[in-house]
C-alpha cells in the first residue's frame, strides 16, 4: 500500500467553515500534508458550531468541525504579527498549494494574495473559492451553503407543489458541489504542473459547481423558454414515483416504477388485483393515474415495515428504499457496514467519536483519515521547529512576544 | 510573435484519455473531465443510450439527439458505438482502452466481467489503467445488486429524510442529485487515481458507491447523533435559527442567513438595518439576549422575529432586500428561478454561461460552462455533445462501427 497520491504534497490551509474546510481535508485523507492556518483571534466558527461532545460546547469539542478537519496539523498564529507574518511566509515557501475560501482581497490584505506570490512562486497552485468569484458587481456579496442554493435556483426547484420552496434542509453546496469541484480543479493542476512546471490560480465561486448541476433546467429555459417548478417526488416519466409511509413514527419508503417491467413487479409484490395490475400496465396510462395510483401504495404502505418492504419489493426487481435517518445509517445499515464507512478515532479532547470515512475506494492507494481533527494550535510547536525550522529559542520568543495569540 | 497571442492556452487535463461507458449514473464525471481537455469518448450501444430518450428536449424534437439532459451531460466527448455483445465489439472496446488512462463505467456489479469490461481483463490489457465504477451501492455487499433509482439512493444515503416538511413526506431534490453526488466523488477518485498511475505506472480500481456518496450530504447528521444521541429531520420552511430561514416578498422568497453561531458576526447588521427603516418592533432585536446565539434557536425568539421581519419583507421585491442586504453586509440572497439564474449580473460577469452551437436544431444553445476558472489552463466545452456514432468512422475507419 502507498503512502497514498498526495504524500509529498504540501498544503498551506486558510481555508475554514464549510466548503473550503472540506476540500482540504479529501486532499489530507489522500495523503497531502495540510497545515491548517488558524487564529485564536478570528476562530474557525465550524469550532463552535454544534453538535459538540456530550452536548457540551467547547472550541475542540465541535462533531461538525471534527468531520470537517481530519488528517490535517493546526497551527494557531496571529498573522498580523511580524512573526506570525514570518512563520505564514516560510509555510507558503514550502507548500505547493494555498488554499482559501475568503472574500476577495482578504488573502492581500493579509499579505498572501496571489499576485504578491506568484513571481516568487510560479509552481505555486492557488485555490480561491470565494462566495462568488473574484471579480465582478457581486464578488464582495456574503453567503452560507443555504443562500448560495437559493440565489442558484435549486432552493426553489425542492419541496411540494402547493408549499414555499423548501431546499435541501442543508448547506449542500458547502458539503459536496463545491469541495469535490475544487478538489477536481486542485488535482488538475497538479496534473498540469507534473506536465508543464507551471502552476496557476484557481478561481472557484461557490454558487457555480451548483449552477452547473442543474444544467438541464437551465436548457430547457435558454432553448425552450420553460421555467422549471419543483414538483414534489414527481418524475416526467415514472409512475409511481414518490414516498409513502410505513409503520411507526416518521417512516418512509421511496419507491419507483421506470418501465412497465417494474410496474409489473410491483404489483405482484403488493398483490394488486390482477384487473388493475393489467388497466394500469402501460406507462401512459399510469402517468394519467398518478393520484390513484399513489392513493393506492399510501393505502397498502402504511402497515407495514419499511425494510420488509424494501426487501419484498427487490426481490420483485423494484427500486426501492427506506428514508433512513443517521441512526439507521450509523447503527443498522448492512451496506456502509460492509464498506466500513463510519469510522472511530481517538480525539486528544473528545474521546472516540465517529467520522465519516472516505466515501471513494481506491484499490491501491486507498487513503485513510489519519487523524483526527486537531485541536486548536495543537502543532503550532512541531510545525515551526521541524518543518520551518525555527529554533526552539525563537520559538518561546515567538510565544512571548504573543505571536501565537 | 502576434500569432502566438491567438493560441488558446491549453486546457488542464489535455492528453487524458477516457473511455467513458456510462448507462445510467457515470456522464457528469466524463463531462468534468471532457470539458477540462481530456479526450473523452463516450461509448453507447448502437440504438444510443438511454440517456437520449430522456426529456425534456430541445425545441421540445424527442428524436435521438434532442435530449437536454443527454446534450448538456456529454458536452466536449467524442462518441462511438459499440455492441459488446459482438466479439468485434468488445475486440475494438479493448483496443481503445489498450490506449486509455481511464475507464468510467456504471454497469450492475458483476455485469461487467460479461461484456469484458471487469477491472481484472481491462488491467490484463494495461496495467496503468484506471477503472473507475459509479454505482448505487458499491461493487461488493449486502445491497450490491438491488434496484435503485436517484429518489431511493437519496433515501439510503440519509439525504431525504433532512428535505421537505415535518409531519409530510420527504420530498427529493432537483436534477437527480443522488446521482451527481456519486458523480463528483467519483471525479476526485479518478483524478487521484491517475496522478498515482503517472509517477507508479500503475493503475487500479475505484470503487464509487453513491449511496455511501450521499451521506457525505447529510453535514451534521451523524456527528448529532454520535454526540449527542439527536437524530436530525427536516424543518421545511421555518426559521433554522431566529434570523436564518426563507421568508416571502413582493414577488417570491428570500433567504436569509444572520442568526445561528455561524453567523453571529452578521447579526448586528441586520439589526442595523431594521433600525434604519424604522421596523416595526425591531428594537426589541437590540436587546442584549439577541446577540447570544443560543437565545435564538428558542421557539420565543423564532416567533418574535417572525413577528418583526416578514412584515418589512412583504413589500420588497428580492433584488431590493438582495443588493441592500448585501451592502450593509447581510447574507441574504433570493431564491431565484432558473430565469432568474440565467439573468444574474454576477454569472454573466464571470461568463458563467456560455453558447454552444447545435446543428440538430440550427441554433446556439446557452448553457452553464466550465464549473471553476483556471488561470493557466482554463475549461471549455469544445464541442456540442455526440451524435449517435458520430465519430466512428473517425475511430474506427467505417460509418457502422458496431458491424464492421
Amino acid at each position: 500500500m502507498s503512502a497514498g497520491p498526495l504524500s509529498g504534497v504540501r498544503i498551506a490551509d486558510f481555508t475554514w467553515i464549510g466548503a473550503g474546510s472540506y476540500t482540504t481535508k479529501l486532499l489530507a485523507d489522500f495523503g497531502a500534508d495540510v497545515i491548517k492556518i488558524e487564529t485564536s483571534r478570528h476562530m474557525d466558527t465550524l469550532r463552535s458550531t454544534g453538535p459538540f461532545k456530550d452536548g457540551i460546547a467547547g472550541i475542540n469539542r465541535s462533531g461538525y468541525f471534527a468531520d470537517r478537519n481530519t488528517s490535517k496539523r493546526s497551527i494557531n498564529i496571529n498573522l498580523k504579527h511580524p512573526a506570525g507574518m514570518e512563520i505564514g511566509r516560510r509555510l507558503v515557501a514550502c507548500s505547493d498549494i494555498v488554499a482559501n475560501n475568503f472574500r476577495p482581497g482578504v488573502m492581500d490584505r493579509l499579505g498572501f494574495g496571489y499576485e504578491s506570490l506568484k513571481l516568487e512562486y510560479p509552481k505555486l497552485i492557488y485555490l480561491a473559492m470565494s462566495m462568488q468569484g473574484a471579480a465582478g458587481p457581486h464578488a464582495e456579496y456574503v453567503g452560507f451553503g443555504l443562500t448560495i442554493g437559493a440565489l442558484t435556483g435549486l432552493h426553489n426547484l425542492c419541496g411540494p407543489k402547493d408549499c414555499a420552496p423548501v431546499g435541501t434542509g442543508t448547506n449542500y453546496p458547502d458539503h459536496v458541489p463545491n469541495p469535490t469541484h475544487a478538489a477536481f480543479a486542485v488535482l488538475a493542476a497538479l496534473h498540469f504542473r507534473n506536465r508543464t512546471g507551471r502552476g496557476q490560480y484557481i478561481d472557484l465561486a461557490q454558487t457555480e459547481p451548483t449552477v452547473a448541476l442543474q444544467g438541464t433546467a437551465m436548457i430547457d429555459y435558454t432553448v425552450n423558454r420553460r421555467i422549471a417548478e419543483r414538483c414534489g417526488n414527481d418524475h416526467p416519466n415514472a409512475v409511481p414515483h414518490g414516498v409513502y409511509p410505513c409503520r411507526g413514527e416518521d417512516r418512509w419508503i421511496a419507491i419507483a416504477a421506470h418501465d412497465d417491467v417494474q410496474w409489473a413487479g410491483l404489483a405482484a409484490a403488493l398483490e394488486l388485483a390482477p384487473e388493475t395490475t393489467l388497466k394500469w400496465s402501460q406507462a401512459l396510462i399510469r402517468n394519467a393515474a398518478r393520484d390513484e395510483i399513489s392513493n393506492w401504495l399510501v393505502s397498502v404502505t402504511r402497515e407495514r415495515d419499511a425494510y420488509e418492504l424494501m426487501q419484498l419489493l427487490q426481490t420483485h426487481g423494484v427500486p426501492s428504499g427506506v428514508v433512513q435517518n443517521a441512526r439507521d445509517l450509523i447503527k443498522s445499515d448492512p451496506q456502509l457496514a460492509h464498506r466500513r464507512h463510519w469510522q472511530t478515532l481517538e480525539h486528544p479532547e473528545m474521546g472516540a467519536t465517529l467520522y465519516n470515512g472516505l466515501p471513494i475506494h481506491l484499490s491501491r492507494t486507498p487513503g485513510k483519515l489519519s487523524r483526527p481533527a486537531p485541536l486548536l494550535g495543537q502543532h503550532t510547536e512541531e510545525v515551526c521547529i521541524d518543518l520551518l525550522g525555527f529554533t526552539r529559542a525563537q520559538y518561546i520568543q515567538f510565544e512571548e512576544e504573543g505571536a501565537f495569540e | 510573435m502576434s500569432s502566438k497571442a491567438v493560441v488558446p492556452l491549453p486546457c488542464a487535463l489535455e492528453g487524458v484519455r477516457v473511455l467513458d461507458l456510462s448507462r445510467r449514473y457515470g456522464y457528469y464525471t466524463g463531462k468534468l473531465f471532457a470539458d477540462m481537455g481530456a479526450d473523452v469518448i463516450l461509448i453507447e450501444p448502437p440504438g444510443g443510450c438511454e440517456l437520449r430518450s430522456e426529456g425534456p428536449f430541445m425545441l421540445d424534437r424527442k428524436d435521438k439527439q434532442g435530449s437536454i439532459p443527454f446534450n448538456f451531460f456529454n458536452t466536449s466527448k467524442r462518441g462511438v458505438t459499440l455492441d459488446l455483445d459482438t466479439s468485434e465489439g468488445l475486440a475494438r472496446l479493448h483496443k481503445l482502452a489498450a490506449r486509455a488512462d481511464l475507464v468510467i463505467e456504471d454497469a450492475m456489479p458483476g455485469s461487467q466481467a460479461r461484456y469484458g469490461f471487469d477491472y481484472a481483463s481491462l488491467a490484463a490489457i494495461r496495467p496503468e489503467l484506471v477503472v473507475t465504477s459509479i454505482t448505487a451501492f458499491g461493487q461488493t455487499g449486502p445491497y450490491a445488486n438491488d434496484c435503485a433509482n436517484d429518489l431511493t439512493l437519496l433515501a439510503m444515503g440519509g439525504f431525504l429524510n433532512m428535505m421537505g416538511y415535518p409531519e409530510r413526506a420527504p420530498t427529493q431534490t432537483y436534477g437527480e442529485q443522488a446521482v451527481a453526488i456519486g458523480c463528483m466523488f467519483a471525479g476526485v477518485g479518478a483524478m487521484l487515481a491517475l496522478l498515482a498511475a503517472q509517477t507508479e505506472r500503475r493503475g487500479q480500481h475505484v470503487d464509487v458507491s453513491i449511496q455511501e456518496c450521499v451521506t457525505m450530504a447529510t453535514e451534521n447528521a451523524s456527528q448529532a447523533f454520535d454526540l449527542e444521541g439527536r437524530v436530525r429531520s427536516r424543518f421545511g420552511d421555518i426559521q433554522r435559527h431566529a434570523g436564518t430561514g426563507a421568508f416571502a416578498c413582493s414577488d417570491g422568497y428570500i433567504y436569509l442567513f444572520a442568526g445561528g453561531m455561524g453567523a453571529a458576526r452578521f447579526w448586528v447588521n441586520l439589526v442595523r438595518w431594521l433600525r434604519d427603516e424604522n421596523v416595526v418592533g425591531s428594537e426589541i432585536l437590540t436587546e442584549p439576549e439577541w446577540r447570544n446565539p443560543p437565545y435564538l434557536d428558542t421557539p420565543e425568539a423564532k416567533n418574535i422575529f417572525n413577528q418583526i421581519f416578514p412584515l418589512f419583507c412583504a413589500n420588497k421585491s428580492k433584488a431590493y432586500l438582495y443588493h441592500e442586504g448585501q451592502r450593509r453586509n447581510v447574507p441574504l440572497c433570493p431564491i431565484n428561478n432558473v430565469a432568474d439564474v440565467i439573468n444574474n449580473e454576477q454569472l454573466r460577469y464571470r461568463n458563467m454561461f456560455v453558447n454552444v452551437w447545435h446543428d440538430c436544431i440550427g441554433q446556439n444553445v446557452l448553457m452553464p460552462g466550465a464549473p471553476f476558472k483556471m488561470s493557466e489552463s482554463p475549461g471549455r466545452i469544445s464541442r456540442r455533445a455526440p451524435e449517435l456514432g458520430e465519430h466512428n468512422v473517425e475511430l474506427f475507419g467505417s460509418v457502422a462501427g458496431e458491424h464492421a
